[in-house]
């Protein structure tokens, strides 16, 4: 019996340094290849950077983009090609990693080295994780004024220094204002109703919520979207970060500098006075039954519920409210909303630029192709507004130079559809519907943005890389039920928390995200 | 044994070899050879390096999960509900299967059947959205019966104790027609015979059933459960994260492994990182079903799994 | 031979229903439990079916209703909005279920078969050979890079069926189910003269009849349920699989939510998400539940060992 097992484990053993020879073989071409290929990349930038560029040749440049393939897609592209091939003897083909399976599919594709040349990227769709891993072509300011002359001239400045990841630039952000700031959307109905004050701090709306939750049964005065991993309470970036003027480097875990502290002193945000007292806050809003006990297992879509009157406010951002306003007045679904901004007199910051953008795959065959492309995306008025809008007339109707209507087959190519978003720029129209309380509201706040030393500054977590997934686990154990007024002792909580925290190696992230900031600092001077 | 020896026992088995070829084949190229990615726990991955050439990185990939002082929390709470599962609803299924196999209505048990197995085909994603219908404090069902007899309602979801029992009773539930097959078959496949000599002997049906049935099903009991035990320290993930998601005051009753790696991990894309841990539960799977396999041998060497 | 069996079983059963306190005490029994516990299964599922036909609205304002107040198919409308779409993935889904599932369990039930030869010297190494791999795996990556670069399996009907072919669960359960099929059976076939392969297609496979059922059954439904393979291998619509293609319905409306908030674009989509939750089901389940009752009689009156060899 003995010998027979050791045979058995014998032969386990040899089948699995077979398998192991095996792959490694497969391994080690598979990254000759790679390497070939970067080295032709090289060569190609070479010969092309010593003439003009050469299109002579036809390409058929493949793009990786985020979202559903649009019903149409074959009429808009087929028309997109036709401007393309006759600006740059190119044709773009695309791919579509549906929003249900992007996550899982994007990094894959790089993993197996498929063939594509641009990808759509952005910090929320593995921006930084991709570019330290090798996934992108690095984008020098040769390569960028040369074959994308366009862009490199309209971008603004903070915008790429905004996109660089450990000094190196691996994408062409959008180039578009944005600001992300948050607000809450209220039922106005509802606040005349029990003539309330117009709701424009923190004061002015507990006394909306109290109001709510005490008078209308059967509605959640504040309602939080369903929990996907959101680690702070929904109304925080409102309560904690505007209202204070305070900026949050990574929402993955706590840590935070003044906006106006040219020092760049981080500091734990759990550990603040402000903090404790936002908590007192929040607990008496949740002790007046200003959102459902249940509110962190919530599985129901917010804007639904409150469309259903089942809810009465919620905070998002302002592109998201406006559509929310637009919808309601579309479908005459009987209440009247309104737009509430919490922090109207605080400092705006504009959203960094790697929101959206388009990056250039690692071992494309089509680098300069690729650049020509994303050049026209974005600064092409033609090109643009096809790919962005569709067909005038089918699937939109242009109003003006900066607006549009939808067409009568909108929804089989639009603007929301896919990430069409990674070549936002000055020539994007807006949705004549637009209400312009958020137009003008957005406007008054671009007169606000304040710049500031920092803004262009990323973190890079990879020597941190375990401290901070083990931070994110404690702020969504912790964190989130002390400020959803689950936890009775508020001051126990919140020692709790900062005491897991410091078990769980905030030290050490704050350690190193001071010296680089404090390198950064430096570098600037 | 001399390689004559060995060739010789190829040629005599060759059609059995033969017959095993295509499985033995299919597990190669689907299991043993991807099954060099165990190296990407001890790296830290990139794509220029890919599997095999990015650099070693030690245990620092284990170092996350180690370190979060939450390893041993999740580990046992992975096992102790795998524990759960496997006996309740082992049993379970054990005492339906008997039962409808006994039961005289022959419409009735087809029907009872087909119904019991409606819950495996209700995704998890419907479950936890019809859990939270029932269990919600504000307008649940529970609570709406509750009140209505005028008593205090419960607040299931900030109230971690009772999770466990409604995990139990959920993993039964759905997997009450699945189990309950298997055994029907393996009932089935009983030799009417030993009925009949049992009722000769005058034993009345409950000592038939726990004479001749259940013994019957032993080895089918002992390789499902031995089968079972290789995963113990795999969290069935669809479930506790439809059933329970981001409430973090249920999760030191509700948090398994493969929870908290999901959640620690959402932020960062380290392939290393998840290998690292799903290594860790091999190891742990592999130790465990080594011993009981080790045990079942000893007991009745034709029982064990190998 | 099929009536002869029915006949047999129906007979040893009605031999063990003879009259008796103990048998109507475990027939009293028997009905109570099932019917609680079939009522438990049912009651759910009831609720998925009502929700379907609900309006959007009503299970917003109300939760989830056993009775309906409104009635509405609008999520059906939205599944069937491309009907040619939804039929050319039921038409993929039975097409690799069927051939998926007949291949599979022939492979199963002939490695099984080997396995339990208690005469096979090396049935124990090979099965560990077997079980090691549920314990271990590389994970998605080597596995994912398997699949697309070295067998070039993308965008084909084959990728949907060939890694769920054998599966080391249903291999050892039919071992188990096998080695009680008598070994005198293999012995005195050997002794006729009859090759292994021979003995097993004509022998063993008619006699390993509810377990054949048995594990079809699991195979078929893995295959029919199976919507990560057509995830991360299929991007031609032509070959999408139903579950994949509703997952896909769903997934899309939640994810292009979140992305948009995330990205800062706008959100502005609004379908009957809950409701067609629900009619998914349905949807998916519906053709097996219609054909249920007819495998169904396979392993609820079964064919027993017993009775052939009677």
């Amino acid at each position: 019996m003995q010998t027979k097992k050791r045979s058995a484990i014998l032969l386990l053993t040899i089948i699995m340094m077979l398998s192991i020879v095996l792959t490694a073989c497969g391994g080690n071409n598979n990254t000759a290849g790679t390497n070939n290929q970067a080295a032709n990349n090289g060569a190609a930038n070479g010969a092309a950077n010593a003439g003009a560029s050469d299109t002579s040749e036809e390409a058929t440049i493949k793009m990786l983009l985020v979202g559903g393939k649009p019903a149409d897609y074959d009429q808009v592209f087929g028309e997109l090609n036709k401007l393309v091939k006759e600006k740059i003897n190119a044709t773009v083909e695309a791919e579509f990693l549906d929003w249900a399976d992007w996550s899982q599919k994007y990094p894959l594709k790089f993993a197996a080295n498929e063939d594509f040349d641009i990808v759509y990227t952005a910090n929320w769709a593995f921006y930084n994780d991709q570019s330290l891993k090798g996934g992108f072509l690095e984008l020098t300011e040769d390569l960028l004024s040369k074959y994308a002359p366009q862009t490199w001239a309209n971008m603004p400045k903070v915008a790429w220094d905004q996109a660089k990841v450990g000094g190196k630039l691996f994408m062409v952000p959008n180039n578009n204002v944005e600001i992300t700031d948050k607000v809450v959307l209220i039922r106005e109905d509802l606040r005349k109703k029990y003539n309330l004050e117009p709701v424009t701090s923190p004061e002015t709306y507990a006394a909306y919520v109290k109001a709510i939750a005490a008078n209308e049964k059967g509605i959640n005065a504040f309602q939080a979207k369903a929990a996907d991993g959101w680690k702070w309470h929904e109304l925080d970036q409102i309560m904690l970060e505007q209202q204070n003027e305070w900026n949050l480097v990574d929402y993955n875990f706590p840590l935070a500098y003044k906006m106006d502290d040219a020092t760049g002193k981080v500091f734990n945000v759990y550990d603040t006075p402000e903090f404790k007292q936002l908590l007192a806050y929040y607990k008496d809003l949740a002790d007046n039954n200003g959102w459902s006990r249940n509110v962190v297992s919530n599985k129901n879509d917010v804007w639904q519920d409150i469309k259903a009157g089942k809810a009465a406010s919620y905070a998002q951002n302002i592109g998201t409210v406006a559509a929310n306003i637009m919808e309601a007045t579309r479908e005459n679904v009987g209440i009247e909303l309104a737009i509430a901004d919490l922090t109207p007199d605080k400092k705006k910051i504009s959203a960094i630029s790697t929101q959206n953008g388009l990056a250039i795959h690692a071992t494309s065959k089509n680098v300069e192709r690729s650049l020509m492309l994303i050049d026209l995306l974005q600064n092409d008025k033609q090109i643009h507004d096809l790919s962005m809008y569709g067909i005038a007339g089918t699937h939109y109707e242009a109003v003006g130079e900066d607006k549009y209507n939808a067409g009568p087959s909108a929804a089989n190519y639009s603007p929301s559809g896919f990430s069409a978003w990674g070549w936002n720029s000055a020539l994007n129209r807006q949705d004549a519907a637009y209400p312009k309380v958020a137009d003008d509201m957005f406007n008054t706040w671009t007169s606000k943005v304040y710049h500031f030393p920092l803004e262009t500054f990323v973190f890079d977590d990879s020597k941190v890389k375990n401290e901070v997934a083990n931070i994110g686990n404690v702020m969504l154990r912790y964190a989130i039920p002390l400020e959803y007024g689950l936890i009775k002792d508020l001051d126990k909580g919140q020692a709790d928390l900062i005491a897991q925290l410091k078990s769980a190696g905030i030290d050490k992230v704050q350690t190193e995200l001071q010296a680089q900031i404090d390198a950064f600092l430096a570098a600037q001077k | 044994m001399n390689r004559n020896g060995l060739l010789g026992e190829i040629r005599k088995n060759r059609a059995l070899l033969l017959m095993l070829a295509p499985a033995v084949l299919f597990f190669l190229v689907f299991a043993y050879v991807p099954m060099a990615g165990i190296v990407l726990a001890f790296k830290q991955y990139n794509h220029t390096g890919g599997v095999f050439g990015s650099p070693w990185n030690g245990l620092d990939n284990f170092r996350f999960f180690f370190e979060s002082g939450n390893a041993w929390l999740v580990t046992r709470n992975t096992a102790l509900y795998n524990i759960a599962f496997i006996i309740v609803n082992n049993v379970l299924q054990i005492t339906v299967a008997i039962l409808l196999f006994e039961v005289a209505g022959k419409w009735f048990r087809k029907i009872a059947q087909s119904v019991m197995f409606l819950p495996y085909f209700i995704s998890w994603v419907v479950v936890g959205a019809i859990a939270y219908n029932l269990f919600n404090y504000d307008v649940g069902t529970i609570n709406s019966i509750l009140t209505t007899f005028g008593m205090e309602p419960i607040d299931i979801y900030n109230t971690p104790s009772y999770w466990p029992v409604i995990l139990v009773i959920v993993s039964a539930w759905k997997t009450l027609g699945y189990g309950t097959v298997m055994y029907l078959a393996a009932i089935t496949s009983i030799d009417t015979e030993m009925y009949e000599a049992a009722e000769i002997d005058g034993a009345n049906i409950f000592q038939r059933i726990f004479k001749v049935t259940i013994p019957n099903l032993y080895p089918t009991i002992i390789i499902l459960v031995l089968l079972a035990i290789g995963n113990i320290f795999r969290g069935d993930f669809g479930m506790f994260y439809n059933m329970v998601g981001n409430n973090g005051l249920l999760f030191s009753n509700t948090d398994v492994i493969d929870t908290f790696v999901f959640r620690s991990l959402t932020t960062s894309n380290e392939i290393g990182l998840s290998a690292a841990v799903g290594f860790y539960q091999s190891i742990l799977g592999f130790a465990t079903i080594m011993l009981a396999n080790y045990a079942v041998r000893r007991y009745d060497k034709d029982r064990a799994l190998f | 031979m099929s009536a002869s069996a029915t006949q047999t079983s129906s007979k040893a059963q009605t031999a063990g229903k003879r009259r008796g306190t103990d048998v109507l005490l475990l027939q009293i029994i028997g009905y109570i439990v099932i019917t609680v516990l079939a009522v438990f299964c049912f009651v759910p599922f009831l609720l998925v079916v009502s929700s379907s036909f609900s309006e959007e609205q009503s299970i917003i304002e109300n939760g989830f209703q056993l009775i309906p107040t409104t009635f509405s198919t609008e999520a059906y409308s939205v599944l069937f909005k491309y009907p040619e779409q939804m039929l050319r993935a039921y038409g993929v889904t039975i097409a690799v279920t069927a051939i998926g599932t007949v291949a599979g369990l022939f492979l199963t039930a002939m490695t099984a078969y080997v396995l339990q030869r208690k005469d096979f010297k090396w049935r124990n190494q090979f099965s560990f050979f077997f079980f090691f791999t549920t314990l271990f795996s590389g994970g998605l990556v080597p596995w994912y890079l398997m699949i697309i670069k070295y067998l070039h399996l993308k965008d084909t009907l084959l990728v949907l069926i060939l890694p769920m072919l054998l599966n080391v669960f249903y291999i050892i359960v039919m071992k188990s189910f096998m080695s009680s099929i008598p070994e005198a059976i293999t012995e005195s076939a050997k002794i006729d003269g009859a090759g292994d392969f021979r003995i097993f297609m004509q022998l063993i496979l008619p006699l390993a009849k509810p377990a054949l059922a048995t594990i079809g059954l699991f195979i078929a439904l893995g295959y029919w349920n199976d919507w990560y393979n057509a995830l991360l291998f299929i991007s031609n619509e032509n070959l999408m699989p139903l579950q994949y293609y509703l997952y896909k319905m769903l997934g899309n409306m939640e994810g292009m939510r979140k992305a948009m908030m995330q990205s800062g674009a706008v959100v502005n989509v609004s379908l009957p998400t809950e409701s067609l939750k629900m009619a998914m089901t349905l949807v998916a389940t519906g053709p097996i539940l219609l054909a249920y009752p007819f495998i169904q009689r396979y392993f609820v009156q079964g064919l027993t060992i017993g009775s052939v060899k009677g």
